[in-house]
């Protein structure tokens, strides 16, 4: 675009963003200018062509309409970025950031979903607050580790904002490709925005003494039940006569199998028990071993730093989860979180524990936008019930912002990562129905506009924060990839068959591996690092600690 | 092989094979179709959704533009046609060289091939530390450079082979009535060897069309191939089957297209003694 | 024209044939046309053809061979700081480590029963097809179509009619046979190796068919003809006549379907991700997860050397077949 027709341009969004704060319905108008602006379709003449505006919608922010808590979520974020408060994290960062107007900021994000949210308005609405633009570099999962790392070693500066797996913290920090955020926020940030945190997200991206990014993702396991069936008077009945138990979510794991059994026996072919994801390299396999190794009493490494998987607890998980295997749903071994998703939505499925997108799918809610058309339409709205998983949850993978070390303009990467991750325009982001970002701080779970996005919205919110009070982390030290691999690895040899005291062995022995090449000494100082971090064990989670989160 | 005049051996038994295997063909091609077309609820149903009620082209448009499938596409075609261009001029340059005068012994020829030996793990990194201080990386240009050079074994190979099976008498008539070695080559058995010439082509662009591991690592934003699309559509929470089918069948056309062209010429330039035998 | 009858080895290596007496035979240059950079130029001209190949080659192979095999040598480890030399280390954690012994044996499975599988597949539609019928180019053109999809592609097909529980496949198996069909494709040993075995072969059967085609296009007729008039039975006539004259296109296409199939990765990476376990790890996939999943490069080069070596003495004893098959017409 020529000068003129770029301030022209400019003005138009100005007005049209003034009156979407009015609460005009521009929509449509806002939307196509949103599309020029993040260069998705190339417009000629002004028109949009019939199929771009298909595609323009189908991505399109869902700028909602100021009326529904979503379009008020977003207008608040505007507005704290815009007017104030005058000490908050949104409305500084972007001060500033004004004086790098035009500069363009490359921001590595998961391709697909994940990517929507900074094409389609956190983006967007950057430039448009400051004038800088971004340029979203989509990678599958596993690239978002190998390519920052690649990038480094041939010192290219190709990208300022690394979305990571804050597991990949202290290997990313010592091989220099992450730099520390102290010094910037010192200098820009509220810091009592790091109470809003829940505690068990607060300390991840801390290492060494630093703050290595701002976390910015609350995965966390939850169990989620049909309410339904778990009410119906019938099986109620039978399942008391069989088991002299009352049926009710699980608080075990072996409550877990016998339950889902029980269903399976009663409802299959309609109806199982319950579905997990058991793919190989689908995440999920090492997660869900470490939980439930952890919850039962299972730890990581002896004080020789010798693993300790070969062990009691490391064969009661896997008994407890080849049951619950058993009772699952036909083909339960190779399913992924989205096919697991898929039989759940479509009702086939009693339980299942899974990432938080779950409740906003089965509410319907993530569907609204044309965005989520891989998961069926929801046929359990409603049905839907909120529990913790037995034993403790694990917090899976979540995602860190983090600043590059070799990026060209570090102090406005590190603004956009403020305002990104400040309280109003997080919640905006977490809202927004084709974002997988899921709720992490308190102004999150407290938030009026978040409970009101379903019936059971605030049951959701209360569950997951409740999930957090008792939650697991997952490995935070160097290495962490292998270990994972290793463990994904012992876990679809023991679903096709394999002796699980044999896997045990062998996942044990390439652990041993791991940390000879790492160095068993250091390895040591960073495993009692981690271990004083809430969540590192089952016995000293938020909720162990006092500090649990209630969510009223 | 079969005669048709004498014993009837089962005449149909190659029809029965021919129409099994094309069936086997088919069948994953025709449910990728159904999976581009249909709704989200129907993709993973069960029992299987044989034909979408209500199809939809929604992962077409979605695949194209949000995912950029279509500049993909777009890099695809311009970087396998391009580097199919010069791996096939400098390949059969080197391959008459080599049929012609043994340059280098056998040694040369070896050394040409050997070159597809190596697993790309090994010199992904180094070359892709290259690019990036030459500023080779996530352009068309580099990847059309490595991608000649890439399948540089090929073109050299099938050019070597066919025209070591072109008698000579030809070029060595027109040695003796005055022409240039180079005339020789350029006017005689370049023509002769066309139908040689398309059937490397063929399998030039194939192997650059459906190269994966180094357009990943030496591309970014700007000089994407199709096959690095379908990464993205592998998120660990968002499979989207329906796209990664859609784009599927969209590369799949000018497969067609260029199959189609090529069957005629690739048996009658493989017949040729292009592969020889 | 070359006539096409002429049957013969077909590795380049040189052979007699083919190679021109041009070097011997006397010039007899138009006069004052060529200027003395043209005589020049055409006194050189085998190395200026070959030239730019060459050149292109070196240029982007010498740096990253010379780097691979600096990398070999060294500690080159994202998660372990430094370059200081270590010797042989980097090939012992290769051969010492389990999961790099059963790729071997992984890949030599797969790449020999694809291999084979599509070599008896291929030969046979080519037989069906030597002989021309109505519709034959529709169906040749729907034959080789597998050829030009990324392998990417043809592992997510596969992946989508072979999963469960949602894909097509169980179901009609249950269909045509009768009963429950509960076979797990994609995590099931021997299942898992069939699944990609058969994936493999969609893809690449239609190489050998095309190669097999050719040569088969190429007998003589009358031979055959010569054949039927002596009464030879079709078995006899396929033994003794066919595949004598096919072995060399049988062992080519062999070889370089061989040379692609040992690197085997993308089927893998789709349908199975290595697993159950690491069961279905073949060293190619097993360099990428060390390389470029755990970042220990100077493993993984150390590996890919071995594995070039393997390689190499393969494909050398099969070249030395082929040589052996060409001497011997």
């Amino acid at each position: 675009m020529d000068e003129r027709a770029k301030r022209d341009f400019q003005a138009g969004l100005s007005a049209e963003v003034d009156a979407f704060l009015r609460g005009e319905p521009t929509r449509r108008e806002f939307i196509r200018r949103f599309g020029e602006m993040a260069g998705m379709i190339a417009l000629s003449s002004g028109a949009v062509p019939l199929f771009a505006q298909d595609a323009l919608a189908q991505a399109a922010v869902d700028l909602a309409d100021p009326g529904t808590p979503l379009g008020k979520a977003q207008a608040a974020a505007l507005k704290a970025s815009t007017e104030g408060p005058a000490d908050g994290s949104a409305f500084r960062a972007v001060q500033a950031a004004k004086k790098y107007k035009g500069v363009t900021l490359s921001m590595t994000y998961e391709a697909g979903l994940q990517a929507l949210d900074p094409r389609n308005f956190s983006g967007p609405v950057w430039e448009q607050l400051t004038g800088i633009k971004s340029n979203v570099v989509e990678l599958s999962h596993p690239d978002q580790y190998s390519k920052p790392i690649a990038e480094h070693i041939a010192n290219s500066g190709a990208y300022d904002i690394l979305d990571i797996e804050p597991a990949w913290t202290p290997a990313m920090a010592d091989g220099g490709v992450i730099q520390p955020l102290d010094d910037y926020i010192a200098k820009f940030m509220n810091t009592a925005d790091f109470d809003d945190y829940h505690p068990i997200f607060k300390a991840l991206p801390t290492y060494k003494g630093k703050v290595w990014g701002f976390f910015d993702d609350g995965d966390m396991f939850a169990l989620y039940y049909r309410k339904d069936i778990f009410e119906d008077p019938k099986l109620k009945d039978a399942y008391q006569k069989k088991f002299n138990k009352p049926l009710a979510p699980p608080a075990t794991w072996e409550d877990y199998s016998q339950v889902a059994q029980f269903i399976t026996d009663q409802m299959a072919p309609n109806v199982y028990g319950a579905a997990h994801f058991r793919k190989a390299s689908a995440p999920g396999n090492q997660y869900d071993f470490l939980q439930q190794y952890r919850a039962n009493g299972g730890v990581f490494f002896n004080d020789k730093m010798k693993a300790q998987l070969d062990s009691a607890a490391g064969i009661k998980t896997f008994q407890n989860m080849l049951a619950a295997n058993k009772a699952s749903i036909p083909g339960n071994n190779e399913l992924d979180a989205v096919s697991v998703w898929v039989a759940w939505l479509q009702g086939k499925v009693a339980m299942i524990y899974s990432w938080p997108p779950t409740g906003r799918m089965s509410a319907n809610y993530s569907q609204s936008a044309k965005a989520i058309n891989f998961v069926p339409q929801s046929a359990i709205a409603g049905k839907v019930g909120y529990a913790l998983v037995p034993g403790n949850p694990e917090l899976a993978v979540g995602y860190n912002k983090a600043l590059a070390a070799d990026s060209a303009n570090p102090e406005a990467a590190y603004l956009f990562m403020q305002w990104a991750t400040s309280p109003p325009v997080s919640l905006a982001r977490c809202m927004l129905p084709y974002s997988l970002r899921d709720p992490y701080r308190l102004s999150h779970y407290n938030s009026s506009l978040y409970q009101s996005l379903w019936p059971d919205a605030k049951a959701y919110l209360a569950n997951l924060a409740n999930s957090a009070n008792n939650g697991l982390l997952d490995m935070i030290m160097p290495g962490w990839q292998d270990y994972a691999l290793s463990v994904d690895r012992m876990c679809t040899a023991v679903w096709a068959g394999t002796d699980p005291k044999a896997a045990l062995q062998t996942a044990s022995a390439e652990w041993d591996q791991v940390t000879e090449r790492l160095g068993a000494d250091s390895q040591k100082a960073f495993y009692a690092e981690y271990l004083k971090l809430p969540g590192s064990s089952a016995s000293n989670t938020v909720e162990k600690l006092g500090k649990g989160v209630k969510i009223d | 092989m079969r005669k048709a005049s004498r014993r009837r051996r089962r005449p149909f038994g190659r029809f029965v094979l021919i129409g099994l295997w094309l069936l086997f063909v088919l069948a994953p091609l025709y449910w990728m179709f159904i999976t581009s077309i249909k709704p989200s609820d129907d993709y993973l149903a069960n029992p299987p959704v044989w034909f979408p009620s209500h199809p939809t082209l929604v992962h077409y448009t979605a695949a194209l533009f949000a995912y950029r499938g279509f500049q993909g596409l777009i890099n695809s075609l311009i970087i396998s046609s391009a580097a199919t261009l010069v791996s096939t001029v400098v390949g059969t340059l080197m391959a008459y060289s080599l049929a012609r005068f043994n340059t280098g012994g056998g040694h040369l020829s070896f050394w040409v091939l050997s070159q597809r030996f190596l697993p790309p793990v090994a010199t992904v990194l180094p070359l892709f530390l290259i690019y990036r201080s030459l500023g080779l990386h996530d352009t068309r240009t580099g990847l059309v450079i490595a991608y000649a050079v890439f399948t540089l074994p090929v073109t050299v190979w099938m050019m070597l082979a066919y025209f070591r099976q072109l008698p000579p008498s030809l070029e060595e008539a027109a040695l003796v009535d005055g022409c240039s070695r180079w005339r020789a080559f350029w006017a005689v058995a370049v023509p002769l060897a066309a139908p040689g010439i398309v059937a490397a082509m063929v399998f030039a662009f194939i192997a650059c069309w459906t190269e994966f591991f180094f357009a990943l690592i030496l591309t970014s934003r700007n000089a994407f191939t199709l096959p690095t699309v379908f990464r993205a559509f592998l998120g660990f929470q968002g499979a989207q089957y329906g796209e990664a089918s859609a784009l599927a069948m969209v590369s799949l056309a000018p497969s067609i297209v260029l199959g189609t062209l090529a069957q005629k010429h690739l048996v009658r330039g493989l017949t040729l003694g292009a592969v020889r035998g | 024209m070359a006539p096409a009858a002429l049957p013969a080895g077909a590795f380049p290596l040189p052979g007699k044939e083919g190679m021109t007496n041009a070097a011997s035979v006397p010039q007899r240059r138009r006069p004052g046309r060529d200027g003395a950079l043209a005589e020049w130029a055409d006194r050189r001209l085998k190395w200026l053809l070959a030239a730019p190949a060459i050149l292109l080659i070196l240029a982007l192979s010498l740096y990253p061979l010379l780097f691979s095999i600096w990398v070999s040598f060294i500690n080159y480890d994202f998660t372990v700081p430094g370059h200081a030399f270590v010797g042989l280390k980097n090939f012992q954690q290769v051969i010492g480590d389990p999961v790099a012994r059963w790729s071997l044996v992984v890949t030599l499975i797969l790449s020999s029963a694809s291999v084979v599988t599509e070599f008896l597949l291929g030969l046979a539609l080519a037989l069906a097809m030597v002989k021309p019928f109505r519709g034959r180019g529709v169906a040749m053109s729907v034959i080789i179509v597998p050829l030009f999809i990324s392998p990417v592609i043809v592992g997510q097909a596969w992946a989508l009619l072979l999963q469960r529980p949602f894909g097509p496949t169980n179901y009609l198996l249950g269909k045509l046979l009768g009963m429950d069909v509960t076979i797990s494709w994609l995590t099931q040993t021997p299942w898992n190796f069939i699944a990609l075995v058969v994936a493999d072969a969609w893809q690449w059967t239609p190489f050998m068919f095309v190669i097999l085609l050719a040569g088969l296009t190429s007998i003589p007729q009358h031979i055959y003809e010569a054949a039927e008039l002596d009464g030879v039975e079709w078995l006899d006539t396929f033994i003794f006549i066919t595949v004598p004259h096919l072995a060399p296109m049988m062992l080519l296409a062999v070889t370089f379907r061989l040379l692609d199939a040992v690197k085997l990765f993308d089927t893998i990476f789709m349908l199975t991700g290595g697993g159950p376990g690491t069961m279905t790890y073949s060293s190619s996939f097993y360099l990428y997860t060390v390389g470029f999943q755990q970042f220990h490069l100077s493993q993984a080069t150390a590996g890919s050397w071995i594995f070039l070596a393997m390689t190499a003495i393969v494909i050398g004893v099969l070249v030395r077949r082929l040589m052996r098959v060409e001497a011997a017409r």
